[in-house]
Parts: structure tokens; C-alpha cells; sequence
């Protein structure tokens, strides 16, 4: 007997049943009508849209840290990386909230010139981008270790700058890495829940104007209208989240030919 | 010239290499026996735990790579999304160098880069070649090449060329060979046994 299939698969199934049972139950016996009404589709979109620009953002932001951590031993750059990741993440939101809040000299001036996290766009990707960063970040370093230095250190040899040979010979060659990360770090945000339910409850802009992210009407839904509604909104967003996954796989299967 | 004394400790391993000379210098020695663990303390991959790096009476122990003027060249050298002419002056452009024309073609000539197209598609023997060509063309004030001559066919020919073309620019280049033949080519021959340097001519 193959042990090691038998419990890889008993593990595959803890993940996996609660998700396919909820799926089951939300399109079947427990469906009910609202969980696929316009609202949980805008939901979903805002989400989608949401999650995309925060992981478009951690692409822009947070690849040259990625490398950076990558390429220089440094234990305090990647332990403070990762404290995003490792807070409670309504924590994550309440921090959002102090930073603009009206009872601090900082928060006031920056309300004074229109910036405000609270229930709106820039409060919600900031919160998402917060949260998935440090799982881009993650993704890029390793990645980035995975690569040939050889074709850096010949770069630099070259006489190419350390910020040359990033842009010029580590980028080009990392659109898979980047994608991958990208995607990985996207699908935290869809997931996201902590802290935009304190940021974001809903925002307060067109064109999602009183629209809430997935996760927080599903939570609506569950105190409002029951069980019901939540596990068929639920299932829905389940379906988009594995479309994600699908792709995701796709992505790193290509990869790794 | 090169003035190098480095030693440097990698787990069980114990290197303690001099070395002092110019021109085309040939380093042969069995595997583990040091001669990467050299070529990368003297390009600055690796630091030393002791010891110096002298090259043209400059001390450039503690600069990193880039500000070295070393170019340092192994089989897996190369920038593979380029094509093979970027390739080649991508090294005098970051250097802001003006290269004449007719020296890019007579380095072209002398390798064999008589080939074109991504780098990533070419043979191991046409990279190792490019990458050579490139380092030339960039005028570092010396070559380290490790190993990078292995895949190149007709190499004595090759060496006799790129040792030329070296000479006329004043390149000083250490290579390390598989081939105890090729360093009867070679001004200078070092030997690395165990970690310990032997000068043989």
C-alpha cells in the first residue's frame, strides 16, 4: 500500500470537501435566489477589480524589495515584510483608519487634502495591497532565488549598475515569475475579509457606489438572510476564486517547462 | 598585472592561493581544487577572509563587481533576451565607451561570431563565444574566464585569437582549462592543488 498517497489524498480531502459541500449546497438544496442576484455579481466584480489593482500595484512596488531580499542576506527586511501577513488582519484595518483619522494632527492634514481610506476605493486597495504584498513579496524572492546569477554577475562584470542589472537582466527574464506571484498575491485579496470590513464596508464612489467587496456582503448576507443566501453567494464566489486557481496552475505549469 | 594572496575557508575547504603576473595566464588544477573558489574572490563574488586583490596597483579587494574593471565569464555567461549584436557592445554602453566599428567586426572575426539572433537560442559554444566577444569589446582591465572555453570548437585557434585581440587592448586574462594542453598557449601556467597555488611557468 502507497501510505504517502493514501495520506496525501486524506489531507487533499480535508482542504477540499468543505469546499466542494458548500458548492454542492449552495447551487442545490440550500440555493436561494438572492445569492445570485445583481448585488453579489457587482460584489464579485468590485472584488476582481479591487484585488487586480492591488496586485498590479505589489508588481510595481514591491519586485525591487523582492530581489533586493533576494540577492542580500537581510533578516530584519524579510521579518518586517512579513509582518503584514502575520497580524490579525482587522488590525491591518484599524491601522488604515488611524492613519486618516480626524483625532490625529497627520490624519487631519491628509483629510484636508482629499485623502481618505475610509469607505473608498483608496482605502480598500490599500488594505488589499497591505494584506497581499508580503505573499508577492514572498512569491518574487523565491523566485528570484531560483534564477542563474551567473547572468548577473557577468552584467555587473560588464560594469552595469546593481539597479541596471536588475532592470536590464533579472526583470526581463522574470514575466513568468512575475505573473505567477502576481496571481498568487491576487487571489489573497479576493479572499480578504479582516480588514476591509473595517476600511471598506462598502465604498461610497461611482461607479461601485454602495457596492460591498464579495467577502463582506457574504458576511451580510449570512447575518441578514441566513445560511441560505450566504452559502449560494458563497458558491459563487468559490467558482471564480477556482477559476483564479485554474489559471494560476496554468501559468505555473508553463513555467516549469 | 595581478597581484592576488587570498585565502578563504568554504566548510571543509581551505583555500590559500598567490598569484602574480600578466598577460594570458592558464590555471589548470583537478576538480575542487580551487580554481572557481579563485577566479570568483578575484571578481568579487566571493569575499575573502583574508588576503588582497592588486590588479594594475590598484588594491580592489573591498570594491564590488561592478567597479572592478574585472569581467568575469562562465559557460552560463550571457544576457539572453538581447540579440547578438546588442549583446555585444551591451557591456561598452553601460561603460559609455565609444567603440570603433572596425574593432567590433575585427572581434567579430577573430571569435567566429559569424551568427545572429536571440542569445537565448544559441548553442552553448556560440554563447561562450558572444560572451567572450562582449567582455572584450567592454575593455575590462582583466578577464577571468572559467571553463567558458570548454564548448568551443577549434579552441586552440580560438585561444590564439582572443589572446591577441587581449594583448592588442592590454587585457590581462586568467583562464581556467579542463585541457592541461591549452596552457602551452598560455605567457603564464599556475597550477591549483588542494586549495594551494603552484606556479609552474
Amino acid at each position: 500500500m502507497n501510505w504517502l498517497k493514501l495520506i496525501s489524498t486524506f489531507s487533499l480531502a480535508l482542504l477540499i470537501v468543505p469546499v466542494f459541500l458548500l458548492i454542492y449546497e449552495g447551487f442545490g438544496p440550500l440555493s436561494e435566489p438572492i445569492g445570485y442576484s445583481y448585488e453579489v455579481f457587482r460584489a464579485i466584480e468590485l472584488t476582481l477589480i479591487s484585488s487586480a489593482i492591488s496586485a498590479a500595484i505589489s508588481v510595481a512596488v514591491f519586485t525591487p524589495l523582492a530581489y533586493y531580499l533576494a540577492r542580500n542576506k537581510n533578516s530584519l527586511g524579510e521579518t518586517l515584510s512579513a509582518i503584514p501577513a502575520s497580524i490579525p488582519h482587522p488590525i491591518i484595518g484599524v491601522a488604515i483608519l488611524v492613519i486618516v483619522s480626524p483625532l490625529t494632527p497627520f490624519g487631519r492634514f491628509l483629510l484636508s487634502i482629499g485623502i481618505n481610506f475610509f469607505n473608498t476605493y483608496l482605502g480598500l486597495i490599500t488594505a488589499l495591497t497591505i494584506v497581499s504584498a508580503p505573499i508577492y513579496i514572498n512569491s518574487m524572492q523565491l523566485f528570484f532565488q531560483s534564477m542563474n546569477v551567473a547572468h548577473e554577475n557577468y552584467a555587473l562584470g560588464l560594469g552595469a549598475s546593481k539597479f541596471r542589472t536588475f532592470v536590464s537582466v533579472a526583470l526581463p527574464n522574470s514575466g513568468r515569475g512575475i505573473l505567477s506571484a502576481s496571481l498568487i498575491s491576487m487571489s489573497r485579496a479576493m479572499s480578504e475579509f479582516g480588514s476591509i470590513s473595517i476600511v471598506a464596508y462598502y465604498v461610497l464612489q461611482q461607479p461601485f457606489y454602495g457596492v460591498s467587496p464579495a467577502p463582506v456582503l457574504i458576511f451580510q448576507y449570512y447575518t441578514y438572510y441566513g445560511l441560505g443566501a450566504a452559502v449560494t453567494a458563497s458558491a459563487v464566489m468559490i467558482l471564480v476564486s477556482i477559476a483564479m486557481m485554474i489559471i494560476l496552475r496554468l501559468v505555473n505549469h508553463d513555467n516549469s517547462k | 598585472m595581478i597581484k592576488v594572496e587570498l585565502k578563504k575557508r568554504l566548510g571543509s575547504f581551505f583555500l590559500d592561493a598567490e598569484l602574480s603576473d600578466e598577460d594570458f595566464i592558464c590555471l589548470t588544477g583537478k576538480n575542487g581544487s580551487g580554481k572557481t573558489t579563485l577566479l570568483n574572490l578575484i571578481g568579487g563574488i566571493l569575499a575573502p577572509d583574508d588576503g588582497y586583490v592588486m590588479l594594475n596597483s590598484k588594491q580592489i579587494t573591498n570594491l564590488p563587481i561592478e567597479q572592478r574593471h574585472v569581467s568575469v565569464v562562465t559557460p552560463d555567461s550571457c544576457i539572453p533576451h538581447l540579440d547578438v549584436d546588442r549583446h555585444l557592445v551591451w557591456g561598452a554602453m553601460n561603460k559609455r565607451l565609444h567603440i570603433e566599428r572596425d574593432y567590433i567586426a575585427e572581434v567579430k572575426t577573430g571569435l567566429g561570431i559569424n551568427f545572429s539572433g536571440k542569445v537565448s537560442k544559441l548553442s552553448l559554444g556560440m554563447r561562450e563565444r558572444l560572451a567572450i566577444a562582449t567582455s572584450l569589446i567592454s575593455n575590462p582591465e582583466l578577464m577571468l574566464i572559467d571553463e567558458a572555453l570548454s564548448n568551443i570548437d577549434n579552441h586552440p585557434d580560438f585561444i590564439d585569437a582572443f589572446k591577441n585581440l587581449a594583448a592588442k587592448t592590454r587585457i590581462d586574462v586568467i583562464f581556467t582549462t579542463q585541457y592541461p594542453d591549452d596552457s602551452i598557449q598560455s605567457d603564464h601556467h599556475y597550477r591549483l592543488e588542494s586549495g594551494k597555488s603552484v606556479r609552474i611557468f
